[in-house]
C-alpha cells in the first residue's frame, strides 16, 4: 500500500486551506496546487483499487477509536470504484477550467479552486465514510461549496439558482438530522456497519419512517423527482465545468448514499420497489422536460437527471446484474455528460441566453468541438458502437432477467424522446444555416485535451467494454456482500 | 477475414474522412480504395460457413456467413461498389463530401455486419450503426432536417428498440443471444412471448422495409438523401428489413399455431402497401419523390412474397429483392445524373433530355421497363412468379390488388420516362450535357443487369436456391423454379423466348424507323413555339404538358389520398409535445413550490408507508 483512504479527505481539505495562503506568495499556485493534489489522488485511488481487488476491503480507523465507537473509512471495490471516478472527473474538471472564463483573474481563480477542492473532499468523503453522522458532515461540506459555486458568476440568475439550491439543501439537512436522530435513539450507534447488524432490532414503524426521511434528504442530493427542482437552475447558471462536476461527482455521491442505505443499512423489502418507482418517475419527467427546453445547459441538466433516474431503476432491480448495469451507467454518465457540458459550453460561449438555437450551423466554425459534442450525444442515447450502448444493453438484460417487461417498454419509449432532443441539437449544429452573428470561441488547449480524452474513453469503452467490466463486477459483488462489509468494519483494528 | 474486412471498412471510413480534409482528390481515391479493397476481399476470401468469435462484456459475438446472408451481401457489396464509383463524380464540388464518404462506407460496413451477424447483439450493433449512418445521410443536405430527419430517426428507433426488447427477452428466457438458438428453441418460450417476440421483430423489420403503416419516413428520407446514396438506401438498406423478415417468418411464425393468420395479415399489409404507394407515386411531380414512393410500393410486393411463404412466393420475393436493387439503383442514379446536370428534378421544369443525355435515357428506359414488370426484363419474371404463387395459394383477391398496383404502376413509369426525357426541348436546357463517364457506366451496367436476368434468370437461381435451402425450404430439392410454368427444368425461360424475340424485333424495327425518319429534316420545337388562336404564350407560362399531368386521375383518387396516416402521426407527435410542455411546467422555477413538493413527497411516502414497506 502506498497510502491510506484518509488521504483522500485530508489532502484536498488541507490544499483548500493552503491555496489562499500560498497564493499570497505565488499567485499561479492557486491553479497548480489543485491539479497536483488531484493527480496524486488519482494515482492513489488506482493503486488502492487494485490493492483491494486482491486483498479485500481496507477499513481505516480514525483517531484511535475502533468501530463502532470511532469513525472509520471503508475503501472497498464499490466505494473505491466511485472514488476513482470522482477523482478522475475532478482532475479533468481542473484541467478544463485551468483558464476558464472568469478564472483568468487571481481573485476568482482562488475562490473557484478552493471551492472545487471542498466539493471534491465532501463528495469523496460521502463515499468513503462508514459513519452516518460523518456522512451528514460531508454532505454539508459538499452542499455549501455547491451553493457557492452555483453563484460563482454573481449575477442575478446565478444568485437565484444558488438560493433555490440552498433552500432545498437546508430541507435535506433537516430531514437527514431527523433520520439520524431516530436511528440513534433506537440503536444507540451511528456506525453504518453496526447499525446494519442491529437493524432487525428496530421498531418497523420507525425504521420505515427514518428510511423515508433518508430517501427525501438524499433524494434532494441525488436529484430525484419531485425533489430536483433546484438542479436544472443550478446546472444552467453555474459555470460549465461546475455543471460537469455536479453531474460527474456530486450526484454520484448522492446516489451512492441512497444505495448504501438501501442495500446495506436498511433491510426493508419494499425499498427496491420504491427505488424503481421514484427512478422511473424521475426518468420520465426529466426526459420529457428536456425535450421542451430552449437552453442548452438546461437540456443537458434534465438529461443528467434522467440518467440518474435510470441508475436508480437499475439499482432497484436488486440483482447483481442490475447493480452492474447501474454502475456501468454511472461510469458512462461520468464520462459522457462532462464531455457534453464541456463542449456544449464552448458551443454557446458567446451567446447571452445560451439558447439551443444559438448553435445553428456552428459545425463549420468549430468542427472539433461540434464533433465531440455529437460523439457525446450519440454515446449518451446508447447508439452503438459507443460507450452508452453497453450500459443500456446490460441494464435491459438485467431487467429482462427479472421479467420487468413494462419497465423495459417504458424506458425504451423514453429513450426515443431522449434521442429526439439530442438529434435536434446535432441537426442544428451541422445541418442548419448560421443565423446569428455570434462568434465562436476556440477552446483552450487544456479544454481540447480534456474533451479528446473523454471522447477517446467513449470510443475505448464502446469498442472494448471489457476494459472496465472487471472493476464493475468487483464493485457489484462488494455492494452485495453485506455481511462481509459488516464483518470487515467491526473487526477492524487500529493500525 | 470477416473481422478484417469490417475493420478495413471502419478504418477506411475514418481515413477517408480525414484524407478529404487534406485534399478532395486524396479523399476520392481513399474512398474508392476503402470500398473496393474490402469488397474484393469479400468476393475472394470469404466462404460460406466461416465463423469468427469475439468476446465483449461476457457475451460472445459470433460472425459468419450463411447462404441466405451471402445472397443479400452480394447485393450490398455489388451495389456498394457501383454506387461508390458513381458517387465520386456526383459529389464533386459539393459540400460535406467527407461526411458523405464516411457515412457511405459505414453504411456498407454495417449492412455487411448485419448479414454476417450470427447473434442478436452484433446484429443490433450493426443495425444501429446502419441507422445513424443513414440518418446522417438523410439530413446531409440540410433541407427540412428537423421534420424529415427526426421522423426517420424516431421510426428507426422504435423499430430498433422493439428489436432490443425482443432480444433481451429471448436472452433471459432461452439463455442465448445466438440467432440459431433463439430460432430452434422458440418452442420453449411461454405462449405470450411466442406472440410478443415475432410481433416486436416484425415491427423492427417492418420499419426498415417501409411496411405500411410504418412507412411514413421513407418517401421523405429517400428523396432527401443524396441520390448517390439513395440507390444504396432503397436498393440495399431497406432489404435488411426483408432479410430480417425472412428470418422471422421462416423460423418463428412457422412454429406458431396462429402463424397462418399472421402471414395473411402481413401479406395483406404488403399488398396494401404496394397499391397505396403506387397511387402516391403517380401523383408526384418530383422524380425523387416518385421513385421513393415507388420503392415503398416495390417493398410491398416483396413483403407479400415473403409473407405468403410458399417456395415459389419466396423465390419470387428473393428474385425481386435482387432485381429491385438493380433497377432502383439504376433509376436513382439516373435522377442523380439529371440533378447533377440540370440542378432540378422536377418534371414540370425539365423537358426532352433524350438527345442530350442518351445513355442516361437508355438506362432509364431499361430500368423502367423492368420496374413496370414488362417482359422480357427481370421485373416481369419476378412478378409473374409472385402472381403464380398467389394463385396457387388461392389468394385471388390479393392477386387482384397486386395486379391493380402493377397496372397503375405503368402510369408513374411512363410519367418518369416521359417527364425527363421526352417532350419538346426547351432552350433553357440547351446547355445540358451527358453526365460524366464514371456516372454513366454504373447505371448502364445495372440496367443491363436487368436485361441479363430477364433472359437468363437461372444465373441467380443457384444462390437463391442455396439461401432458401438454408432458410428451411429443403423440400424443393434444389429445383424451386420447377414450381412455375415459366421455366424449363434447367431454369431457362424457354417459354419466354418467342415473346422475347418478338419484343426485340419490335424494338429494332422501331429504332430503325426513328433513325430513318430522324435523318429527314426533323424540326425540334420548344413549348413556346406555338400559337393557339393567335394567342402568344407569355414568358412565364409553364406550358410543359406535365403540369397537372394526371389531373383526372388524381381527382379520382383524391378521397383516398386524403387519408394519410402521416397526419395522424404528426397530430400524435404534437399532442405529445403539448403534454411534455405541460409536464415541464411542474418545474415552475419557484423555490417555494419546490419546497412544497419536498414536503408533499414526504407526506405521500409516509401515507403509503404501509403499502411500501409492510
Amino acid at each position: 500500500m502506498v497510502g491510506t483512504p484518509v488521504l483522500f479527505i485530508a489532502i484536498p481539505l488541507l490544499a483548500a486551506f493552503l491555496i489562499p495562503l500560498i497564493g499570497m506568495v505565488w499567485k499561479e499556485s492557486v491553479r497548480i496546487i489543485p491539479g497536483l493534489v488531484l493527480a496524486y489522488l488519482l494515482v492513489l485511488a488506482i493503486n488502492l483499487l487494485s490493492y483491494v481487488t486482491v486483498n479485500g476491503p481496507i477499513v481505516e480507523v480514525i483517531a484511535g477509536w475502533a468501530p463502532p465507537i470511532g469513525i472509520n473509512l471503508v475503501f472497498n471495490a464499490f466505494s473505491g470504484f466511485l472514488v476513482t471516478i470522482m477523482v478522475f472527473m475532478g482532475l479533468l474538471v481542473w484541467l478544463y477550467s485551468y483558464r476558464f472564463k472568469s478564472n483568468v483573474e487571481y481573485e476568482a481563480a482562488r475562490k473557484y479552486f478552493l471551492l472545487l477542492m471542498m466539493l471534491i473532499t465532501g463528495s469523496v468523503g460521502i463515499v468513503l465514510t462508514g459513519d452516518i453522522f460523518n456522512m451528514f458532515v460531508f454532505i454539508e461540506i459538499t452542499s455549501i461549496s455547491g451553493y457557492a459555486l452555483t453563484a460563482f458568476y454573481t449575477g442575478r440568475d446565478s444568485a437565484e439558482a444558488s438560493f433555490k439550491y440552498l433552500m432545498m439543501g437546508s430541507i435535506a439537512s433537516v430531514m437527514l438530522l431527523l433520520a439520524i436522530m431516530i436511528i440513534y435513539s433506537q440503536l444507540g450507534t451511528l456506525n453504518m456497519a453496526d447499525v446494519a447488524s442491529k437493524m432487525h432490532l428496530m421498531d418497523p414503524k420507525l425504521k420505515a419512517v427514518s428510511f423515508i426521511l433518508f430517501v427525501i434528504a438524499l433524494g434532494i442530493e441525488a436529484e430525484v423527482f419531485p425533489l430536483n427542482g433546484w438542479a436544472p437552475d443550478a446546472y444552467a447558471e453555474a459555470p460549465g465545468p461546475v455543471g460537469a462536476a455536479f453531474s460527474g461527482i456530486v450526484v454520484k455521491a448522492g446516489v451512492y448514499a441512497l444505495i448504501r442505505y438501501t442495500y446495506t443499512i436498511f433491510d426493508l423489502s419494499g425499498a427496491f420497489n420504491l427505488l424503481i418507482i421514484i427512478g422511473l418517475i424521475t426518468l420520465v419527467v426529466a426526459e420529457v422536460a428536456a425535450i421542451r427546453q430552449e437552453k442548452l445547459k438546461r437540456m443537458l441538466a434534465y438529461s443528467s437527471i434522467g440518467q440518474m433516474g435510470l441508475v436508480l431503476v437499475s439499482f432497484g432491480i436488486g440483482t447483481k446484474e442490475g447493480v452492474f448495469a447501474a454502475l456501468f451507467i454511472m461510469l458512462n454518465h461520468a464520462i459522457i455528460k462532462p464531455l457534453l457540458f464541456f463542449s456544449g459550453s464552448y458551443l454557446v460561449y458567446h451567446s447571452k441566453k445560451k439558447m439551443i438555437s444559438d448553435v445553428d450551423g456552428i459545425g463549420k466554425l468549430a468542427p472539433l468541438t461540434s464533433i465531440l459534442f455529437t460523439l457525446g450525444a450519440f454515446a449518451i442515447v446508447g447508439l452503438p458502437p459507443f460507450a452508452g450502448f453497453w450500459s443500456k444493453l446490460s441494464f435491459l438484460m438485467a431487467a429482462a432477467d427479472s421479467n420487468m417487461l413494462l419497465v423495459i417498454g417504458l424506458i425504451l419509449s423514453v429513450s426515443v424522446v431522449e434521442l429526439v432532443y439530442y438529434m435536434r441539437v446535432v441537426n442544428r449544429i451541422f445541418f442548419f444555416k448560421r443565423t446569428t452573428s455570434l462568434l465562436t470561441r476556440r477552446p483552450t488547449f487544456n479544454a481540447y485535451v480534456v474533451m479528446i480524452i473523454l471522447g477517446l474513453m467513449i470510443l475505448v469503452i464502446g469498442f472494448y467494454p471489457d476494459s472496465v467490466s472487471m472493476y464493475l463486477h468487483n464493485a457489484a459483488n462488494s455492494l452485495f456482500d453485506k455481511s462481509q462489509y459488516i464483518h470487515s468494519v467491526l473487526t477492524a483494528t487500529i493500525q | 477475414m470477416l473481422t478484417l474486412i469490417l475493420l478495413l471498412f471502419l478504418g477506411g471510413a475514418i481515413v477517408t474522412w480525414l484524407g478529404n480534409k487534406l485534399s478532395p482528390v486524396v479523399g476520392d481515391l481513399l474512398f474508392l480504395a476503402t470500398i473496393i479493397i474490402p469488397a474484393g476481399m469479400f468476393f475472394t476470401g470469404v466462404t460460406v460457413g466461416e465463423v469468427t468469435h469475439l468476446h465483449a462484456l461476457g457475451l460472445t459475438l459470433t460472425w459468419g456467413l450463411t447462404p441466405l446472408s451471402y445472397l443479400f451481401s452480394m447485393i450490398v457489396v455489388g451495389l456498394g461498389i457501383l454506387l461508390a464509383i458513381y458517387a465520386v463524380p456526383f459529389m464533386k464540388g459539393k459540400q460535406k463530401t467527407g461526411a458523405f464518404y464516411f457515412n457511405f462506407t459505414l453504411s456498407v460496413m454495417s449492412m455487411l455486419g448485419i448479414l454476417v451477424s450470427k447473434d442478436w447483439v452484433s446484429f443490433f450493433i450493426f443495425w444501429e450503426i446502419m441507422t445513424w449512418s443513414s440518418y446522417l445521410m438523410v439530413v446531409l443536405n440540410g433541407k427540412d432536417v428537423q421534420r424529415v430527419g427526426i421522423k426517420y430517426f424516431v421510426f428507426s428507433a422504435i423499430g430498433a428498440y422493439a428489436m432490443l426488447m425482443a432480444m433481451v427477452i429471448m436472452n433471459s428466457q432461452l439463455g442465448s443471444f445466438l440467432l440459431a438458438d433463439t430460432f430452434n428453441n422458440f418452442q420453449h418460450l411461454t405462449t405470450g412471448n411466442q406472440i410478443l417476440i415475432p410481433i416486436l421483430l416484425l415491427v423492427a423489420f417492418g420499419v426498415k422495409s417501409a411496411m405500411m403503416p410504418l412507412h411514413v419516413w421513407a418517401p421523405d428520407a429517400y428523396s432527401n438523401a443524396p441520390m448517390a446514396y439513395t440507390g444504396l438506401f432503397s436498393g440495399a438498406l431497406s432489404k435488411m428489413g426483408i432479410y430480417g423478415m425472412v428470418l422471422v417468418m421462416v423460423t418463428m411464425i412457422n412454429q406458431l399455431p396462429e402463424g397462418t393468420l399472421i402471414r395473411d395479415i402481413i401479406a395483406w399489409i404488403g399488398g396494401f402497401t404496394a397499391a397505396a404507394a403506387t397511387l402516391w407515386a403517380i401523383t408526384q411531380d418530383d422524380g425523387k419523390k416518385l421513385l421513393a414512393w415507388s420503392s415503398v410500393g416495390q417493398m410491398g410486393y416483396i413483403i407479400v412474397g415473403v409473407a405468403i411463404g410458399t417456395p415459389l412466393a419466396m423465390l419470387a420475393a428473393m428474385f425481386l429483392v435482387v432485381v429491385h436493387a438493380m433497377f432502383k439503383g439504376s433509376l436513382f442514379m439516373v435522377v442523380g445524373a439529371i440533378e447533377k446536370q440540370t440542378g432540378t428534378t422536377n418534371f414540370t421544369e425539365i423537358n426532352g433530355l433524350i438527345r442530350k443525355m442518351p445513355w442516361t435515357f437508355i438506362s432509364a428506359l431499361i430500368s423502367v421497363i423492368a420496374l413496370a414488370g414488362i417482359p422480357p426484363l427481370a421485373g416481369f419474371v419476378s412478378k409473374w412468379m409472385l402472381y403464380e404463387a398467389l394463385i396457387q395459394n388461392n389468394n385471388y383477391i390479393l392477386v387482384i390488388l397486386l395486379f391493380f398496383a402493377s397496372t397503375a404502376g405503368f402510369l408513374y413509369c411512363y410519367k418518369f420516362l416521359h417527364g425527363y426525357f421526352l417532350g419538346q426541348e426547351e432552350p433553357e436546357w440547351a446547355h445540358v450535357k451527358e453526365a460524366p463517364v464514371a456516372m454513366v457506366i454504373p447505371m448502364v451496367l445495372l440496367a443491363l443487369g436487368n436485361f441479363v436476368l430477364g433472359t437468363f434468370p437461372q444465373l441467380i437461381f443457384k444462390p437463391i436456391d442455396a439461401a432458401m435451402q438454408f432458410a428451411g425450404y429443403d423440400a424443393t430439392g434444389g429445383r424451386l423454379w420447377g414450381e412455375s410454368v415459366l421455366f424449363t427444368e434447367w431454369g431457362d425461360v424457354v417459354t419466354l423466348q418467342p415473346i422475347l424475340y418478338a419484343v426485340l424485333a419490335v424494338f429494332v424495327f422501331f429504332a430503325l424507323f426513328l433513325w430513318f425518319k430522324g435523318t429527314k429534316g426533323t424540326r425540334y420545337v420548344s413549348t413556346k413555339d406555338i400559337s393557339t388562336s393567335g394567342e402568344l404564350p407569355k414568358e412565364w407560362e409553364n406550358l410543359t404538358f406535365k403540369v397537372n399531368f394526371m389531373q383526372p386521375f388524381e381527382r379520382a383518387i383524391e378521397p383516398f389520398l386524403k387519408r394519410q396516416i402521416d397526419k395522424y402521426y404528426t397530430a400524435f407527435g404534437n399532442g405529445m409535445e403539448a403534454l411534455f410542455e405541460f409536464t415541464r411546467r411542474i418545474h415552475t422555477g419557484n423555490g417555494q413550490t419546490y419546497a412544497i413538493y419536498a414536503i408533499l413527497f414526504l407526506a405521500l411516502l409516509l401515507l403509503f408507508r404501509v403499502n411500501l414497506f409492510g
